[in-house]
């Protein structure tokens, strides 16, 4: 592959490193590196998982970057089927706000079902949370 | 006409008291009734950081319905109504019955196939993968 700029390393997405795969560079004989990775599966298809659910923010936080954004194929070895589902389970999520559009998908973790009727899960700490919640008469209603 | 199948998902304001919920759940449940629907499942998240800031909260309780219907003008009502209610700060309605067909299907034809090949041992999923992935569907 080119470089696509001189002193690239790599292929260049992400500045030629991913956060999963590991690779190894091979020196050819003309002094080219050669990049390749280890073989990936793609881990839908080993789990045999069809539906994507973009409730598990979990599951999906594995395929974001740092930064939040969706990782590219090559990157995660998902196929390409599996991509599309992944995609859209992804965007469903972040308008939920279980995932972020930007920045740290670090806080997200696994919803906690709780039946109706035994919900005691209310934290004192979120009463007392520093930000005041404005008064909803102030606001004005949604639609 | 075929019965559709939604996944509702609302945030209540973080401290809403019970009753507030209950009575968000009344309305669902009520103008299910109205319109011709039946509400599947109901599960409470609890409380649960947001990914980022909503109506300047951080945190939301989460409630998640699924829904059967077979009129889809329930859920334009249905949002309509949440719309109007001050504890709920994000709604979103998906309809999943195109896309739960699709995976009923092809966990179908998977295990046909796996049916249909001799199986030489006791076919551990590792083992299933790559026949899969030789057959493209």
């Amino acid at each position: 592959m080119a470089p696509a700029w001189p002193g690239q390393r790599g292929k260049g997405g992400r500045y030629g490193r991913g956060t999963e795969t590991s690779t190894s560079a091979k020196r050819t004989s003309a002094g080219k590196r050669q990049y390749f990775r280890k073989k990936k599966v793609c881990k839908f298809c080993v789990e045999k998982m069809d539906f994507i659910d973009y409730k598990r923010a979990d599951i999906l936080s594995q395929f974001v970057q740092e930064r939040g954004k969706i990782l590219p194929r090559r990157m995660t070895g998902v196929c390409a089927r599996h991509q599309r589902g992944l995609g859209v389970a992804i965007k469903r999520a972040r308008n939920i706000a279980l995932l972020p559009f930007s920045g740290s998908a670090a806080g997200t973790q696994a919803p906690r079902v709780v039946a109706p009727g035994a919900h005691g899960a209310h934290a004192p700490a979120v009463a007392a949370h520093p930000a005041p919640a404005p008064a909803p008469a102030a606001e004005a209603p949604k639609g | 006409m075929e019965e559709r199948y939604y996944d509702l998902i609302f945030i209540a304001r973080p401290a809403t008291p019970e009753e507030e919920i209950k009575k968000i759940l009344g309305v669902v449940e009520h103008t299910c009734a109205e319109k011709g629907g039946k509400v599947e499942k109901t599960e409470q998240w609890g409380t649960r950081k947001l990914a980022y800031r909503v109506a300047k909260h951080r945190e939301g309780i989460y409630v998640h319905q699924e829904i059967r219907t077979t009129h889809g003008e329930l859920i334009a009502e249905l949002e309509r109504r949440l719309r109007v209610q001050d504890a709920v700060i994000k709604y979103q309605t998906v309809r999943l019955d195109e896309d739960l067909k699709r995976q009923k299907k092809l966990s179908l034809k998977r295990e046909k196939r796996a049916a249909r090949r001799p199986r030489r041992t006791a076919a551990p999923p590792p083992a299933a993968a790559p026949e899969q992935a030789a057959a493209t569907s």
